[in-house]
């Protein structure tokens, strides 16, 4: 591990809560996603008291039901689940995981919620299939782009085939949603006559979810995705942004040229404490992604 | 009306099904949780007239911009900052570079300064934002993140900040029963709304009520804040306002956004800013402003109904111009046309 990344796992250390998670900030309340993944760099670093720490508060988050919401008071599942099931499956944590898996992929959204003529008034004004079943942030409501990438990678990082069910289902919903002219925006692409604008995040992630579920870059939707992210990539892009886009381009071979300046972009940002615009968890998934940590590892990398 | 958000339709007559047997038809004289409670007339201690100022302001320089705040300010009621923690919440659905979609930074900045004019202890600007979840890009592409450091404020995105539950302050609400407020609105002591005059593809117009949407944690209740358009739009908007309370309004009319807002729509200069304490009296006024009636706005007419305010003419007290002098017909989506008002109304 070079200094520099052992410096951003000191980060992460320093900032653990009490309670064994991680907030958004400094001092700030533990939630599952920056939990998630600022004890897989713990993880990473071999630091087995510490990770254990944070494992044991995602444990807390979960119900009897195998859902995880976003922190231990939460009533139901959520979006930040995606982060738990990628601790779980790494740190061998395999009965949470196992029953986090089976809760994921009952996910509810909002496809079956829609009458006949509503799937036709969103298909006709706004030109999406809203009968695909995706995941949703939170129960029973509208399934977006960011939330079924975010659960298509951790099914596919703890195991579940590319073809299963809702992963191919999800693979569909991205596809339907993407922006004609380019890219992903946070799940719809016209709005009546107009299209709407694409944006690096979103895009990244739905990238980084279709390379999981080795959708060929070969596909058009594919091709235009990175090319999106390449003219991102010429102006001002966030920290987050630039980590999952890394992520995406990664998972694409043909897009491999793009990676070490994104990777020095990306580490440009360290700050001198080691974390990343102070925060936790843009720190670790910056961390994780730099690293390549086998848990966020794209699939491809194996067949190169 | 369609809200392809959640896909859910609400039809007029289950609009005014709503308007009369929902939970939001009556709300208690219990006191709420937290020193919040409903905005109607009769609790917050206000007069049964609204006070609003509607004040020109034909550009965004900064001496147009104080000597407007200045202006209203004066002639509204507006909340006493001093040694007071104030957030500003702005408007930041997205950020356009052709497109005037956020509240103009100039408008905030000015505002802050005026703030701190008036002894305010700390300002706070805070957003969470809702289409793009992508803050750190936004606040730097609207220029936020440039005028908090400049002026030395806070910005914080509301979406992942750390959140405190807040009952409802009606018993009987909807799906919000519980509403998980960002700590930065929970320990707020004044809040100030500065949204952007604009049309809206489902809720007919956005203004200082529906800009309380970002006030929600996506992190919470989604992106574009999901489980809000699920519930109804007109039910959500009353219960965020219902229960969390704006001390003042700001809306930026100085250039709005018509026809296919809140994003999509074209810039359209109204060249003013429309200020006042009680956040459905500003909305009503600003609607005017547009040529829309507020009465047809759907969660205006609920709010009204459920005394978070009243939007009728002769309970507000405009200082300044006269509504329809300087009314501008904001284009609207032909589904939204029948907003418009008559002339002369």
């Amino acid at each position: 591990m070079s200094p520099r990344l052992s410096q951003a796992a000191d980060f992460i250390k320093a900032r653990q809560n009490p309670d064994g998670g991680w907030g958004y900030g400094p001092g700030r309340a533990s939630l599952v996603e920056p939990t998630g993944l600022g004890l897989l760099v713990l993880h990473a670093r071999g630091d087995v008291a510490a990770a254990g720490r944070g494992l044991a508060f995602l444990k807390g988050c979960q119900k009897p039901s195998g859902a995880v919401g976003i922190n231990p008071r939460a009533a139901e599942g959520s979006w930040m689940a995606y982060a738990a099931l990628l601790s779980f499956h790494a740190l061998g944590a395999s009965e949470e995981a196992r029953r986090l898996k089976d809760w994921i992929l009952g996910f509810e959204d909002a496809s079956s919620r829609f009458t006949k003529e509503e799937l036709s008034a969103i298909a006709t004004r706004f030109r999406y299939d809203a009968s695909i079943p995706g995941w949703p942030w939170t129960p029973r409501t509208t399934a977006w782009v960011e939330p079924t990438a975010l659960f298509i990678i951790a099914l596919r990082r703890a195991g579940v085939p590319p073809t299963e069910k809702r992963i191919k289902s999800g693979i569909d919903l991205i596809l339907d949603r993407r922006v004609p002219s380019g890219g992903w925006n946070f799940g719809n692409p016209y709005s009546k006559s107009y299209e709407l604008e694409a944006s690096a995040m979103s895009t990244a992630l739905a990238l980084a979810a279709l390379g999981a579920a080795g959708v060929p870059e070969g596909r058009p939707a594919v091709g235009a995705g990175i090319r999106f992210l390449e003219k991102s990539l010429a102006g001002d892009v966030s920290t987050a942004t630039l980590a999952w886009t890394l992520l995406a381009l990664k998972s694409f071979p043909g897009a491999a040229a793009l990676v070490p300046g994104t990777a020095d972009r990306l580490a440009a940002l360290q700050a001198r404490d080691g974390g990343f615009r102070g925060n936790p968890f843009e720190t670790a998934l910056a961390f994780l992604v730099l690293s390549d940590a086998p848990i966020l590892r794209p699939a491809s990398w194996g067949t190169r | 009306m369609g809200d392809p958000m959640s896909g859910k339709r609400i039809s007029r007559r289950e609009f005014g099904r709503l308007l009369g047997t929902s939970a939001l038809a009556a709300w208690p004289a219990a006191a709420a949780l937290a020193g919040r409670a409903p905005q109607s007339v009769e609790r917050s201690g206000l007069s049964p007239r609204s006070q609003v100022a509607l004040v020109p302001c034909p550009d965004y320089g900064p001496e147009t911009l104080a000597a407007a705040i200045r202006e209203g300010w004066r002639s509204s009621r507006p909340p006493d900052v001093r040694g007071k923690r104030v957030v500003v919440k702005p408007n930041m659905v997205d950020v356009s570079a052709d497109r005037p979609i956020h509240t103009d930074p100039r408008l905030v900045e000015a505002l802050i300064l005026h703030l701190g004019d008036q002894g305010a202890r700390e300002i706070v600007l805070a957003e969470g934002t809702s289409h793009n979840r992508d803050s750190e890009w936004l606040f730097r592409r609207s220029g936020y993140e440039t005028l908090a450091k400049r002026r030395g404020v806070r910005l914080v995105d509301l979406n992942y900040d750390d959140i405190t539950p807040v009952q409802c302050v009606n018993p009987r609400a909807t799906l919000l029963k519980e509403i998980s407020l960002p700590r930065t609105i929970h320990e707020a002591e004044v809040i100030i709304s500065v949204p952007k005059m604009k049309t809206h593809k489902l809720a007919g117009i956005t203004l200082s009520m529906k800009n309380m949407f970002g006030i929600l944690p996506g992190m919470v209740y989604g992106w574009p804040k999901n489980t809000l358009h699920w519930n109804g739009l007109p039910l959500s908007i009353c219960e965020i306002n219902g229960t969390v309370k704006t001390h003042y309004s700001v809306v930026d009319g100085v250039v709005g956004m018509e026809g296919h807002g809140p994003i999509m729509g074209t810039a359209r200069k109204a060249g003013v800013l429309v200020m006042g304490d009680n956040a459905l009296a500003v909305d009503a006024t600003a609607a005017r402003v547009m040529g829309i009636d507020p009465a047809l706005v759907d969660y205006l007419a609920m709010a009204h109904k459920i005394r978070l305010g009243s939007l009728r003419r002769e309970d507000i007290a405009v200082a300044g111009e006269n509504p329809e002098r300087v009314r501008i017909d904001f284009a609207l989506d032909p589904e939204y046309a029948l907003l418009r008002a008559p002339k002369g109304r």
